[in-house]
């Protein structure tokens, strides 16, 4: 017979403790900002150079002028071509990756740390000295071109950018798609890759991480020689974006794909910045409604009702107020009850609060996954580049797991009240319209409107 | 350059469950890996998808565990989880805090003795609901979403178990039973049909004891059918076959498929090197033909399916440029397949550079270490082949290559398949 007590949840044995390898700061002549961590399990690195220079401060006319630049940089620089670039980068057996958010650019690479030397240097080569050869600029525009072609006929890519649209105010770059819309996109150029970059890379606002097999001081004396002649071109750090919200009526947009068998929902509006507080305890009250696998939304559009693969929630994370976001992929015979009952879930957790249940429940969460969250070198880095992005304190994460296992349910409610924008709401569909806006009209979401998909042109440029 | 070893024990239980200890205490945490040997190369006709949907049911609660039980278990311990259907594998992992390895041993065992009690026609009807949902997300609403399914059919006779997509036909989704669930639950999902890794943050003879003391009382089961179909077929297809779709497409897209080799082969380790030296990195075969000098292509991309069953898959993907052709796309892939004859000693050093970062980043968390293991144990019975990778890899030569561009990237094994934008 058994000796397993199997009606029983096992016991846990004793917590061990977890602690997050340390960071070391520095800091160069020219203003650079270093940020180490040693982790020598395996003998690899990983290094992030992160910029202020996000699509928030492309200049009128110029949007997606950062996402552009991006690119660009991988067309050569003043000491080799494109191609000679690439073999360089890959026979060091790195790939060089890119990131171009609202609020920043991140140039990075992964290598074994026997090449960190000349993975620096050439990393530095790229940041500080870009060919913008016209000719490279020029086909790097035209794959973007490409890729915005693709992304309108993609639904959820589509749903994402019409919803921003619908959300905030034509005075907010985040109406738009952040890397711009094509009309804009096909008439960037060299001259203006070059003059943003000019402008918007520098030391003195500019800090590169390096996590892994390195020793700070080593890592410092390598950035030295790799970037020490950087100047500061005087530039300072950049403002938050505005994000006024476009309506104060809720709404309904449906944007029409006949005989669409699924409909993207996306319900939600205007958010908090990141520099939002109580943020943890406004982690906790997004995970109850939509955050974990067990969310309330979750539960019931998936686990109850088989409406949708899943669904999640959200606050979009920016220096200034992105969008808060419940995002799924729905059947198209249920879309109406589908967002019938997320409004429901997101009404009732917003009048009657999470349990205490609820809460412990996601903030054990939170807690227990943050050193999965911090398991490699990349992963590890890209944290720390979120904390130079939005001036998160040097102890962040240090004492996060502790601090999230503070919130209450008081703190959390009180949160979620203060950054669900609920009597605001935008719910937009992207699906067959002749089907669903009977429907939608009576769930009392506010005027249903309906843009045909070949009106969306206009919007895209 | 330092190469790294991961240590590793392997012992079994009565039952036939193989068991794999990896200990490394670097991060306090523990993954918990079961990988059973099925997957949708073991369905019969009319049942297609219905490993992946078996895998949705083992979500669905257990004779001790309530549904969403596991779930909020496990969130609630700190842990993450999921699940993965494939060709030749169905894979449950749990990562959690190492002081809860029990609760997912719990967990885990549950289900492997006792998932057929707790299953009702309710939670069945919900997760075809949602398996319906994920197919339309994944492929039928996407551009370009059905590629796999016709490339498969293309590629591989009716009577394959490759013939047929992982995800399955919607018709078979709706049409399986209870009685499906419970005669696929004790075919396949017994001990001596199963891998199990526990990696971390362990002291492997303690974390073998628990092991045992959840999975042990578990019986042994019949001993697993073999693969429906005929799974031996000519190395090569014999000609170029071809497919092309007018359709909702935002750009032209070209595939190039061909089959391969089995992972089980070591002429696969070839045809791995020469999906990174063809398709991986800007420095590629494809990158540098296609995007930059022939500005034909906006994006691609080169893969060597790692499956099993009698031969595997080589694809290459180009997504065309607006004012391009296909027919000129098909031909500068082919010129760069073909091409690779040529292949030089300095785009090999590259390959290879690029696959020794690979193979290092796989290793870096706990829960990609424990899939691997399981994975070389459940696909050759040979889990050290984790510390062995590497220089099999780097161990490929040009001749290497040139031979197998020559054998299995020539006109004789193609399929290819065309995406061209409807005429609005």
């Amino acid at each position: 017979m058994s000796s397993v007590a199997r009606d029983q949840v096992p016991e846990p044995g004793a917590l061990r403790t977890f602690r997050l390898p340390p960071t070391v700061s520095d800091r160069l002549d020219t203003g650079l900002s270093l940020k180490v961590t040693s982790m020598p399990r395996l003998p690899l690195v990983s290094v992030l150079l992160v910029l202020d220079a996000g699509e928030t401060t492309a200049p009128a006319g110029r949007e997606g002028v950062a996402v552009l630049t991006g690119e660009a940089l991988r067309g050569g620089t003043t000491l080799r071509d494109a191609e000679a670039l690439a073999e360089a980068l890959e026979g060091l057996g790195a790939h060089l990756g890119v990131g171009t958010g609202w609020d920043s650019t991140t140039l990075g690479l992964t290598c074994h740390a026997d090449r960190l030397p000349e993975a620096l240097a050439l990393l530095a080569e790229v940041a500080l000295s870009p060919a913008f050869d016209a000719g490279e600029v020029e086909q790097a525009r035209d794959r973007r071109l490409a890729t915005l072609q693709q992304r309108r006929m993609s639904p959820a890519g589509l749903a994402d950018d019409v919803f921003a649209h619908a959300v905030f105010a034509d005075s907010s770059p985040y109406a738009r798609p952040l890397g711009g819309l094509a009309g804009g996109v096909a008439g960037l150029d060299a001259e203006g890759v070059r003059s943003w970059w000019a402008q918007r890379f520098s030391p003195a606002t500019a800090t590169l991480i390096g996590v892994g097999d390195v020793d700070p001081a080593e890592f410092t004396g390598l950035t030295r020689e790799a970037f020490g002649a950087w100047a500061d071109n005087g530039g300072g750090r950049t403002d938050p974006a505005p994000a006024t919200r476009r309506a104060d009526e809720p709404r309904v947009v449906i944007v029409d794909r006949p005989g669409a068998v699924q409909s993207e929902l996306r319900m939600g509006g205007t958010g908090v910045p990141r520099s939002f507080e109580p943020t943890l305890p406004l982690k906790v009250f997004n995970g109850v409604l939509g955050g974990v696998f067990t969310s309330r939304l979750n539960l019931n559009l998936r686990e109850k009702n088989g409406f949708t693969y899943g669904v999640r929630s959200r606050f979009g994370q920016r220096r200034g107020a992105g969008p808060f976001s419940i995002a799924a992929a729905v059947g198209a015979d249920v879309t109406a009850d589908a967002a019938r009952e997320a409004h429901e879930e997101l009404r009732r957790l917003m009048d009657g609060g999470p349990t205490a249940d609820e809460v412990a429940s996601v903030r054990e969460f939170m807690a227990g996954v943050f050193p999965l969250q911090m398991e490699t070198a990349s992963r590890i880095a890209s944290k720390l580049s979120e904390q130079v992005i939005y001036d998160l304190p040097d102890d962040y994460y240090a004492t996060y797991r502790d601090r999230i296992r503070q919130v209450d349910l008081a703190a959390a409610w009180e949160a979620g009240r203060e950054a669900v924008p609920l009597d605001h709401l935008v719910t937009l569909v992207v699906g067959d319209a002749e089907s669903l806006a009977p429907r939608m009209v009576g769930l009392g979401l506010g005027a249903v409107e309906v843009i045909a998909e070949d009106e969306v042109p206009p919007f895209y440029g | 350059m330092r190469r790294v070893h991961i240590d590793f024990e392997q012992r079994e239980l009565d039952n036939g469950l193989q068991v794999i200890l990896a200990p490394d205490s670097t991060v306090p945490v523990v993954a918990v890996n079961l990988w059973y040997r099925v997957g949708s190369r073991n369905e019969v006709p009319g049942r297609t998808g219905f490993a992946h949907l078996f895998e949705h049911m083992m979500f669905q609660g257990s004779a001790h565990v309530p549904k969403n039980r596991h779930f909020e278990l496990v969130e609630r311990a700190g842990g993450s989880m999921n699940a993965t259907t494939w060709f030749d594998r169905t894979n449950y992992f749990e990562t959690v805090p190492s002081h809860q390895l029990d609760l997912a041993l719990w967990l885990e065992s549950d289900r492997m003795g006792w998932m057929v009690e707790a299953m009702t026609q309710e939670k069945l009807e919900n997760q075809q609901s949602v398996v319906t949902e994920e197919k339309k997300q994944r492929y039928d609403n996407q551009p370009y979403g059905d590629w796999d399914e016709r490339l498969q059919a293309l590629l591989f006779p009716e009577d394959h178990p490759y013939h047929h997509t992982v995800i399955g036909s919607m018709e078979d989704i709706a049409a399986a039973t209870l009685e499906d669930v419970s005669d696929f639950f004790q075919t396949f999902y017994v001990p001596n049909n199963c891998v199990l890794t526990v990696a971390g943050d362990i002291d492997p003879d303690h974390a073998f004891g628990r092991v045992r003391h959840y999975f042990g009382e578990i019986p042994r089961g019949d001993d697993i059918p073999p693969i429906p179909g005929q799974v031996n077929l000519p190395e090569v297809l014999g000609s170029t076959v071809r497919e092309t779709v007018s359709t909702d497409v935002p750009l032209p897209r070209v595939y190039l498929a061909g089959r391969i080799p089995p992972y089980s082969d070591d002429r696969f380790y070839a045809a791995q090197v020469a999906s990174v030296v063809l398709g991986r990195g800007r420095a590629s075969r494809f990158y540098r033909g296609l995007v930059r000098g022939d500005r034909v292509a906006k994006d691609v991309g080169n893969f060597a399916f790692p499956l099993t069953a009698g031969a595997s898959m080589f694809l290459a993907r180009a997504t065309g440029l607006p004012h391009v052709t296909p027919e000129d796309l098909e031909r500068a892939m082919v010129r760069e397949m073909e091409g690779l004859a040529e292949v030089t000693q300095a785009e090999l050093d590259r390959a290879r550079a690029l696959l020794e970062t690979q193979t290092l980043a796989a290793l870096e968390e706990v829960a990609d270490r424990a899939d691997l293991l399981s994975m070389f144990a459940g696909l050759f019975d040979d889990p050290g082949r984790i510390n062995r990778e590497l220089e099999r890899l780097q161990g490929v030569t040009r001749e290497d290559l040139v031979r197998f561009a020559e054998t299995f990237l020539g006109s004789d094994n193609r399929a290819v398949l065309t995406y061209i934008p409807e005429a609005e």
